[in-house]
């Protein structure tokens, strides 16, 4: 039992329901988590599943408090267990104060450790009471209810939300089932000792994962035209955009490989339709084939690459942040490109709003590099997160018949390819007159037209790195910094480590740890780090991945050596985890130059 | 969309340097023709090609185009189409594009059913990589990778756009002209993938699949009283590999092209200045 005390953190309580997969551990939890959030506390949740349909272990956990939640942490206070497995994965979380619900009039032996209390609640019975077996979990929620102190009335519209669809008996019989539960704990047991009582607000938050919301920030930015395959961990911001991109004249097309749906997407963006494609894994190798095309071709592209454990299949269901440098240099000869990593879920809808308008001013590919822990997780954000009068189009140069003329040579062709100042040509869609042209893979020349001539290559070569100097200066390539800016301490790092990072400054305060945290959401172009590692005395690249990929980019960027924490095993950073790990780090002798 | 439209309004001004007498000459002439005819100008009309000597048409043709990667030229055109319903989408490639690297994107966008058209100049050679066997190369013919012919049966692209559910098929042959520029007006019109293998010859590396041959051979299926609507009669020419056809195979008349069965019909390229008015319902689906 190696979780940490509650000692004197915020009031969070960490949560969670596991089985097999197929016991609809998913959409136990989500009723939970949405009743939560229906009650004012924030929620963060995280997710442990295989690659199958059924069978094999699975749960969903909770972290649940008042204040903003934005990491898991190594402790588990309540635990719904269906299986005994669900109790043996997760002991080293488990803690004395932690209660275990469970079926005793199910066929196998619940072995719980003395120290922890066990909750044997007849869940089927009571299920088959109310309606039906299959309840069983529901009255599972209405028991871890009454132990946490939390109105079962919460549940409510969570139960109304799922279940609606099926009719209002459905519902009732639900609703039903999680009293008996509730009812069940309140009658046989006396829990007071554990002294759970969770508080509730006046807030009202809304629950999303990383992926809804790139698809959120996808229909927001005016994307219409999406073309993917499906891929764990990608697929289910395909999932989200179908059935909403066709209220806004949209469309989703399942392709028959990543070769075809990047293609696709390339053929809706030179069309003039915002597109995208997003993939992982072995997906993002195929689609690298024509990285270099929508590059070449200078077409506005958003290409997701929901990052999981590599390479080849790797495992498929894990964290992993390995394709940075796939990212950067993926695809032969040299590739210009922006690369842009949201650090939270809220800024996976700006950030994938913000691609869109990179992609479309600069006429090039966008990488939008996020991963599965980002993807699956669900976090609370007040609606105000995701203000939609704050979203901004820029289309970039787009073209009209009223303004065509400029661009057109002597013979009277499109200049597709102009050689400007900032590198950045006029762009004109099929159906405009006299915007014919032509583009391709092919060095070309300024009309689209292959050549091979010196001047002309060095001319288009050099205009399309011009647009990526001109992207550096125009835009703001910020990083976000959590803790004490004046700290020695520098922990600098990228994607999604960003919320377990800024509580571990928390327990790093507690024990008197001064830290800076910058996280960075843009890797290329990005932030210039030198002066902020200049003034550190230590840094420390945390990531998660083997070999250190973006703190070999720093340590090139600014010359000097730095320390590193990787993490490979496959499960995202917890904060307080990450806490020990640096005050580790801290200690350790500075790397040679 | 302007009635005078010639059809060398869709020439552009770069010479091909395809080799004198090369079938894609006659092939792409018959395209704009049919292009031409069919009411389109270069302004609505988007031309994709793949990569090999059929590749270089987009540069040869005046219209809006993308020339792209090896094989991948029909989910490029299913983009665009998607995208722009009112954009005429002609994808064009040769054998090696449509049938050995791209043959998975070819029976997919036949069961699609896009309303598109694909004439693949099939030379049954690979041509810029200087005379290697294709697909539809015969299994004697000899080639510097295949010194004793490829010991395989050649694709059928025809067989294969039938089993894959095609609703229109058609061969043509690039030098009869007329015919040739009357088919593949045909699949422009036909709603739905309109797929036409054209015999377009190498002169330079194939001595087997000529000119003289395909006159020699070639049995056109208007003087033999073929009903393209009759599946079963098109399945008997499609499947007869005693005879070299030039005509349409296939036509289903009851072709529901995609767009309609997916009801796919604006202009995607239009999109508001900010988020959509109603954008803010999509954050609170997730209460």
């Amino acid at each position: 039992m190696g979780g940490k005390a509650q000692d004197n953190m915020a009031e969070d309580l960490n949560w969670a329901v596991g089985g097999e997969a197929g016991d609809g551990i998913d959409s136990t939890g989500k009723i939970f988590a949405q009743a939560l959030a229906r009650a004012g506390r924030h929620v963060f949740t995280s997710k442990d599943f295989a690659s199958r349909i059924r069978g094999g272990y699975t749960a969903y956990k909770i972290r649940t408090s008042v204040d903003q939640v934005q990491s898991v942490v190594d402790r588990l206070d309540i635990l719904v267990a269906l299986t005994q497995r669900t109790i043996d994965e997760n002991l080293d979380e488990l803690h004395e104060g932690s209660a275990i619900i469970y079926d005793g009039e199910r066929s196998w032996e619940a072995e719980i450790p003395d120290e922890m209390t066990a909750v044997d609640v007849p869940l089927k019975s009571l299920a088959e009471e109310a309606g039906g077996a299959i309840m069983r979990n529901i009255v599972a929620l209405g028991a871890a209810c009454e132990i946490t102190g939390f109105d079962v009335e919460y549940l409510d519209e969570a139960l109304e939300k799922r279940f609606g669809g099926k009719g209002s008996k459905i519902v009732e019989n639900n609703k039903e089932a999680a009293r008996a539960g509730q009812e069940y704990v309140q009658e046989n047991y006396d829990l007071s000792h554990l002294g759970y009582n969770l508080e509730t607000t006046d807030n009202d938050y809304v629950l999303l994962n990383g992926n809804e919301a790139v698809g959120m920030g996808a229909l927001a930015a005016g994307c219409r035209f999406y073309a993917g395959y499906p891929i764990t961990p990608a697929t289910s911001i395909m999932e989200y955009l179908t059935g909403r991109i066709e209220e806004y004249g949209g469309h989703v097309v399942q392709a028959e490989d990543e070769l075809s749906a990047i293609n696709m997407a390339l053929g809706g963006a030179r069309a003039g339709a915002r597109s995208m494609t997003a993939t992982s894994g072995a997906g993002i190798d195929l689609m690298t084939e024509t990285f270099g095309l929508v590059a070449t071709s200078e077409t506005p592209l958003v290409i997701a690459d929901v990052q999981r454990s590599g390479p080849s299949t790797g495992m498929p269901t894990k964290q992993e942040q390995g394709d940075l440098n796939m990212a950067l240099y993926g695809g032969h000869g040299e590739v210009p490109r922006f690369v842009v990593a949201p650090t939270s879920i809220d800024e996976c809808f700006w950030k994938t709003v913000e691609a869109f308008n990179l992609a479309e001013k600069y006429q090039t590919p966008v990488f939008l590099v996020s991963d599965l822990a980002m993807s699956v997780t669900e976090q609370t954000f007040p609606p105000e997160a995701f203000d939609m009068d704050a979203v901004e189009i820029d289309r970039g140069k787009l073209v009209d018949e009223d303004n065509v003329d400029e661009w057109l040579d002597a013979q009277g062709h499109f200049r597709a390819h102009a050689v400007t100042d900032d590198g950045i040509s006029p762009r004109a869609i099929p159906g405009m007159t006299d915007g014919a042209h032509m583009s391709t893979g092919l060095e070309h020349d300024e009309l689209g037209r292959r050549t091979e001539d010196e001047e002309e290559r060095v001319q288009q070569v050099d205009k399309r790195n011009r647009k990526v100097k001109t992207a550096r200066e125009r835009e703001d390539w910020d990083y976000r910094e959590f803790g004490n800016e004046d700290a020695d301490n520098l922990v600098i790092s990228w994607g999604s480590n960003e919320g377990a990072l800024a509580e571990a400054l928390e327990y790093l305060e507690d024990d008197g740890i001064d830290v800076r945290v910058i996280s960075v959401p843009y890797i290329f172009p990005r932030p210039d780090l030198s002066d902020e590692i200049e003034a550190a005395d230590e840094t420390i690249v945390v990531e998660c991945n083997a070999t250190g990929q973006f703190a070999d980019l720093i340590e090139h960027d600014v010359l000097t050596r730095v320390k590193r924490i990787n993490k490979y095993t496959g499960v995202r950073f917890k904060a307080d985890e990450l806490a020990d790990d640096i005050t580790a780090k801290l200690s350790e002798e500075v790397p040679a130059q | 969309m302007s009635s005078d439209v010639r059809f060398t309004d869709f020439k552009s001004d770069k010479q091909p340097t395809w080799c004198p007498g090369c079938g894609d000459f006659g092939t792409m002439n018959g395209m704009m023709k049919a292009l031409a005819n069919t009411g389109n100008d270069p302004d609505n009309t988007f031309v994709v090609a793949g990569i090999g000597c059929s590749g270089k048409i987009g540069t040869y043709m005046h219209s809006y185009a993308l020339h792209g990667v090896h094989g991948r030229a029909l989910p490029v055109g299913t983009g665009v189409k998607m995208a722009r319903p009112d954009i005429e989408v002609m994808v064009a490639g040769g054998d090696g594009d449509g049938y050995s690297i791209g043959a998975g994107h070819f029976v997919h966008a036949v069961r699609r059913n896009v309303d598109m058209t694909y004439c693949v100049m099939d030379n049954r050679i690979y041509g810029l990589t200087k005379g290697q066997a294709s697909p539809t190369s015969r299994s004697d013919f000899e080639t510097s990778t295949t010194p004793e012919g490829t010991k395989q049966p050649p694709v059928n692209p025809l067989a294969l756009a039938l089993a894959s559910g095609a609703s229109f098929i058609a061969q043509s042959f690039s030098s009869d002209a007329m015919r040739h520029a009357e088919i593949v007006e045909k699949a422009i019109e036909h709603d739905g993938f309109g797929f036409v293998n054209v015999f377009s010859p190498c002169v330079t590396f194939n001595d087997v699949d000529t000119y003289d041959y395909f006159r020699d051979n070639l049995v056109d299926l208007e003087e033999e009283d073929h009903d393209p609507t009759d599946y079963e009669a098109a399945k008997e020419v499609i499947l007869d590999s005693d005879k070299e056809y030039q005509g349409v195979m296939y036509q289903d008349e009851n072709s529901v092209p995609y767009h309609e069965k997916h009801g796919v019909t604006e202009d995607m390229s239009e999109i508001p200045d900010g988020a959509p008015e109603d954008a803010m319902d999509l954050v609170r689906e997730f209460y």
